[in-house]
């Protein structure tokens, strides 16, 4: 592989992840503000950027933990919440097969909804795996850069951002703009609509879990319809 | 003290949740129903995260507040011009003005 496709995967990357910085900034200062001024130490709400990097879990843990609830019932509310991500593993898992160490903790240290998507939708499947890498990290460093710049910026604006600005719903609306690129084909419009409508279903479930059952129905939903169409 | 003891224990898990299948892959073989289920996780993740956000704004069913049109003009924005940052462009401020207007 030559230099200027090297430099083309990075660049590559960082230009596929920059919409999604967009979305990823209000989400951040959302976060920062909400720590801020709830009735945590604001330094472990700040470090939880970098040492859990996942930003749906951490709102989670300062709002389990402001409200008076058990560390228990706090930790599990954001495992529950990341255990998505084991989806996400065991797809990149095909990629970093037989990678070294290092870089596959790397791989998993960064591993966001956005950065998974984003790559998994550039390179479908396993091939080119410099490419790929480099191309998941340039997203994956430039999320968690944006990440930890704008929570902190959050934490120290505090109450200076007003709610009626509702830029929490960014995040939302950067998930809206992936679906609509991630279904292809029937079946994957079907996963859609199971999973978006079981996880609605299932929302009085503690826990957050009724994302975890709405995504499992969706994808055994596409799986069995694929089968039938064959 | 004891946020502090949360954060680590959340750190601590949800990386083994990333890390788990990154480290066994390669050792152990994919069954091929498993390989093909991994082709519908974007689609059913992305929507059972948007959909209850959008349909029940804080944990309450309320299929009608103005989240729910701003998304879908959104997610038409991306799906015309293939981009994400249109939906960020265009959804935020249909969101302020269906908020004014209502």
């Amino acid at each position: 592989m030559d230099t200027s496709d090297i430099e083309a995967s990075w660049f590559q990357g960082v230009r596929a992840v920059s919409p999604i910085l967009l979305g990823v900034i209000p989400f951040g200062l959302v976060f920062g503000v909400t720590a801020a001024n709830a009735d945590v130490p604001v330094l472990a709400a700040w470090a939880s950027s970098f040492i859990v990097f996942a930003g749906a879990s951490q709102i989670a843990l300062v709002e389990v933990m402001d409200g008076g609830g058990t560390p228990v019932v706090a930790v599990m509310t954001a495992i529950i919440i990341n255990a998505r991500m084991l989806m996400y593993s065991a797809d990149l898992g095909r990629y970093t097969a037989g990678q070294r160490l290092s870089r596959r903790i790397g791989v998993a240290y960064l591993l966001t909804d956005q950065a998974y998507l984003v790559t998994t939708h550039r390179f479908p499947t396993p091939t080119r795996a410099n490419g790929y890498f480099r191309f998941y990290l340039a997203a994956a460093i430039s999320l968690w850069i944006t990440w930890q710049i704008s929570t902190t910026t959050g934490l120290l604006l505090g109450t200076a951002i007003p709610s009626s600005w509702s830029l929490e719903f960014a995040i939302p609306l950067t998930f809206m703009a992936l679906l609509v690129q991630a279904v292809k084909d029937k079946p994957g419009l079907l996963a859609a609509v199971v999973g978006g409508g079981g996880a609605a279903a299932a929302i009085t479930l503690p826990f957050h879990l009724g994302l975890l059952v709405g995504t499992a129905a969706g994808i055994a939903a596409g799986m069995l319809f694929e089968k039938r169409l064959r | 003290m004891t946020m502090w003891l949360v954060v680590i224990a959340a750190g601590i898990a949800t990386f083994t949740i990333r890390f788990v299948f990154i480290a066994l892959f390669g050792k152990i073989e994919v069954p091929p129903a498993l390989e093909r289920g991994l082709r519908y996780i974007a689609p059913a993740v992305l929507a059972a995260l948007t959909v209850p956000t959008l349909v029940a704004p804080g944990g309450q069913f309320d299929p009608w507040n103005v989240f729910v049109p701003a998304a879908i003009i959104g997610g038409i924005a991306a799906w015309a011009t293939k981009s994400i940052g249109a939906a960020i462009v265009i959804g935020l401020p249909a969101v302020w003005l269906l908020q004014w207007l209502v």
